[in-house]
């Protein structure tokens, strides 16, 4: 180890080639040690990198889903809570039938539905309905909204207001596509 | 002996290396202010071999992780125990960590020839700040789920490459098997082995500069064994024993009811991260999670040069202090606006209830292959409190709450049910005070009906008394599994008193055919009677017509005949509180 001469060899490029035959040689151990140091980890990039190449669907996927009957929501606007069932669900090596993934509040005037994902677009908590002021709050860092969905106190972190969902009504019930979208940001652009 | 370790040093040279490690000299003598390293180091092998051991029983996936993490705090031998001590120590470690820290900008031992093995420990204090936040989702309860949501949801302000990065950490968009997985290997196998690399670069390149020695030097010169050793070894003692007071005053650590997507939770990280959860309150998460991170740390990073000065020592000092005041204010900021604000309680003792009630139905009925969430989301009791919630609360209260807990902000207009058709419930009832005011029929219609205005208003003080007896009877009708039935004779006697001393009959039908102006009271709160009644209490048996606003639940399909069996159940199978 601690041999003078060896240490003198490493350095000295007139030992026993020329110098530039020399740097080759250092350059090519460099090389093929990197190329063994690294092997593996490229061996496993495409692994790491599979979520971000894996599209789970673009918006003309999200499937419309029955909520709820119409007479189940007042028709004075008020929002009422309801969750959001898919018939199925898919989640790495996992097939869910029937699996609640969210939810939304819907409110009702007259024939017009509107339904907001519960989901906070700040940093994705779940916000409440507050009757007392008629709004929406959320617990987690105070953002709040009003009933048409926006973002009402200045205060408030959340970059847009909350996100509506397509609806339609059918054979008198509330149709929805529960989507969820980028946190965030002040566009609505949907996650997939 | 002797010859073996001769034997031993002179393949090995095994004696030079412990002599090399015990034999470093300490000048000034051991004291008390170096011992946090060792500490911090003794910590760290704790969580390693904690870990691992936890691990021999951990098993990441959406089904199975609370599942695993459930067995061992309620099934293995000892288990708990093991689980709490990994999970203090990690508690344990980041106010180490901070001690550390201190004691070495206030001695000045990060400046040179140091500046390398301060920056070592600053990557080592953010490895560590990672292995708690990936811990945390681990478990895969209510709390780490939403709360690590939030954090990951912060990954995406990274200019560029965020959204991405968010992705491969998330392992997709959803959190699910792919979160856990990847989290996992972070947590016991990146990590760790990042921490070992930082920590051996860290000792070695403590040992190659010696200790910082603060002066003035109180005593002589020592070495590291045996005087620091001791000093060391008792305080990494303290700590042990901290850990375990916590771990057995706690009963271990806590275990909320398994991750759920659909059943919300306020997050809340870890106290230790509480400071930035209130900071996102005022500033753009931008700023929260990348900006001011990234200036501080440069800051930090420049601190060595900073403190060539002994002004500049002063302000990196300063810096410290400030910085540590500003997260306790914003932590204690984090608290106290938590429990001022009561709609965060009932969300945090409903969770509570929740893993006490899987708990109770995981040791009963055993958790299926769909894992321990499908046990809370078909579980009826907690399905009752929902579908109360959701349905009746708007009107009624349930002990004064919602069902689950939660304050109601609109003023109650109908009857409390807790304890719907219990004795104390229907001799409340029948009292007129009580019948007028808004606990029963005060936000109604019934305020002003026939019941309260000519009947129980005008009876004299004779009948008056009379009437906790026909509450006795009444409640007995019910048949409520948590009261004792009456006698024969006793329910005749009053039976007597309920059909000729105040005459109820001549509106109310017990066991009759007849068909009385006011809801008929046979069976009244058996489980049939209130089926039937939310089914539709425009029926002509119950309110007819003098139906106030209560909806025909059943006729008019708002709920399922299930749903309805279910909030009755809930409803008739406890006594209201006091
Ligand atoms: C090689 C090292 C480690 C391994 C193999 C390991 C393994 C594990 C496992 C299997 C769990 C899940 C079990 C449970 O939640 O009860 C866990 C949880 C956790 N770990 Fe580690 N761990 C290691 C190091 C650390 C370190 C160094 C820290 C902190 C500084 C830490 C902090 C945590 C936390 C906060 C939890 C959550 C525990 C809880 O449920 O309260 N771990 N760890
Ligand atoms: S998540 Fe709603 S305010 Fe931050």
């Amino acid at each position: 180890m601690s041999d003078p001469k060896a240490k003198k060899s490493l350095s000295d490029d007139s030992c026993c080639q020329d110098g530039k035959s020399r740097r080759l040689v250092i350059a090519s151990t460099i090389g093929v040690s990197a190329a063994c140091a690294l092997f593996p980890f490229a061996a496993g990039l495409t692994s790491i990198l599979d979520p971000v190449v894996r599209n789970s669907g673009s918006t003309a996927k999200v499937p419309w889903t029955r909520v709820t009957s119409v007479i189940n929501l007042p028709d004075d606007g008020k929002p009422a809570k309801f969750e959001i069932i898919l018939a199925e669900v898919k989640d790495a090596w996992t097939t869910y039938k029937n699996v609640p993934v969210g939810a939304v509040y819907i409110s009702r005037k007259g024939d017009e539905v509107i339904a907001f994902n519960l989901k906070c677009p700040h940093l994705g908590c779940a916000v409440d309905y507050r009757s007392k002021t008629n709004d929406y709050f959320c617990p987690c860092h105070n953002s709040t909204f009003g009933l048409d969905g926006s973002v009402t106190d200045a205060n408030s972190p959340s970059p847009r207001g909350l996100d509506t969902m397509h609806t339609k009504i059918e054979d008198k019930f509330v149709w929805i596509r529960f989507q969820q979208y980028r946190p965030n940001i002040a566009e609505k652009i949907p996650l997939s | 002996m002797s010859k073996f370790l001769d034997w031993l040093d002179n393949r090995s040279g095994i004696r030079g290396l412990v002599k090399e490690a015990l034999y470093e000299k300490v000048p000034g003598g051991a004291r008390w202010r170096y011992v946090w390293g060792s500490c911090l180091t003794f910590a760290f092998f704790t969580q390693v071999v904690t870990g691992t051991l936890l691990w021999m029983s951990y098993s990441p996936s959406a089904q199975t992780a609370w599942e695993s993490v459930y067995f061992i705090q309620y099934e293995i031998w000892g288990g708990w125990f093991l689980r709490g001590v990994h999970h203090y120590m990690a508690q344990a470690m980041i106010v180490l960590l901070v001690l550390h820290l201190m004691q070495v900008m206030i001695d000045g031992a990060y400046r040179a020839p140091r500046e390398l093995n301060f920056w070592f420990g600053i990557a080592l204090m953010g490895v560590t700040l990672a292995l708690s936040l990936t811990g945390y989702l681990l478990p895969w309860d209510q709390k780490g789920f939403w709360a690590t949501a939030v954090a990951t949801n912060l990954i995406a302000e990274v200019p560029l490459i965020g959204p991405m990065l968010q992705k491969i950490v998330v392992g997709g968009v959803e959190y699910g098997h792919q979160t856990i997985t990847r989290f996992f290997a972070l947590h016991a196998g990146i990590l760790p082995a990042a921490l070992i690399g930082l920590v051996v670069g860290h000792i070695y390149l403590f040992r190659k500069h010696g200790i910082h020695v603060k002066e003035p030097r109180p005593k002589k010169d020592s070495y590291f064994w045996p005087d620091q050793i001791l000093k060391d070894g008792v305080a990494c003692l303290a700590v042990l024993l901290a850990v375990v007071i916590l771990t057995l005053y706690f009963k271990g650590a806590p275990l909320g009811p398994p991750a759920d997507p659909s059943n919300e939770f306020p997050a809340r990280p870890e106290w230790y991260f509480l400071f930035l959860f209130q900071l996102l309150k005022y500033v753009p998460a931008f700023w929260g999670a990348v900006i001011i991170p990234i200036a501080l740390g440069l800051l930090i990073f420049i601190q060595p040069f900073i403190g060539s000065s002994r002004k500049g020592h002063q302000f990196n000092i300063g810096f410290w202090w400030c910085l540590l005041a500003g997260s306790a204010g914003l932590t204690f900021l984090a608290f106290s606006e938590d429990r001022e604000n009561l709609n965060h309680g009932a969300a945090v003792r409903e969770a509570e209830w929740q893993a006490e009630r899987v708990v109770e139905i995981a040791q009963e009925d055993g958790i299926p292959p769909t894992g321990a969430v499908t046990l809370l989301r078909q579980d009826r009791e907690n399905r009752g409190r929902r579908i109360f919630a959701a349905q009746c609360s708007s009107c009624h209260r349930y002990n004064g709450h919602d069902g689950r807990g939660y304050l109601v902000e609109d003023d109650q207009s109908a009857p409390e049910l807790a304890g719907f058709a219990s004795v104390d419930w229907t001799t409340k009832l029948l009292n007129y005070d009580h019948y007028i005011s808004p606990e029963y029929f005060g936000g109604t219609a019934f305020k002003e009906g026939t019941m309260a205005k000519k009947v129980l208003k005008k009876f004299d003080a004779e009948e008056t008394k009379l009437l906790p007896q026909v509450a006795l009877l009444l409640s007995d009708l019910a048949k409520l599994p948590y009261q004792e039935p009456l006698s024969e004779e006793k329910r005749e006697r009053l039976m007597d008193v309920f059909y000729d001393d105040l005459a109820c009959i001549d509106c109310h039908d017990i066991d009759s055919e007849g068909e009385g102006s006011a809801p008929d009271l046979t069976g009244y709160g058996t489980r049939k009677w209130m089926i039937d009644f939310i089914n539709n209490p425009e029926h002509e048996r119950f309110y007819g017509k003098k139906n106030d606003r209560m909806p025909a639940y059943g006729r008019d399909k708002k709920l399922s005949t299930e749903e309805i069996e279910i909030v009755v159940d809930w409803i008739r199978s406890t006594p209201a509180d006091l």
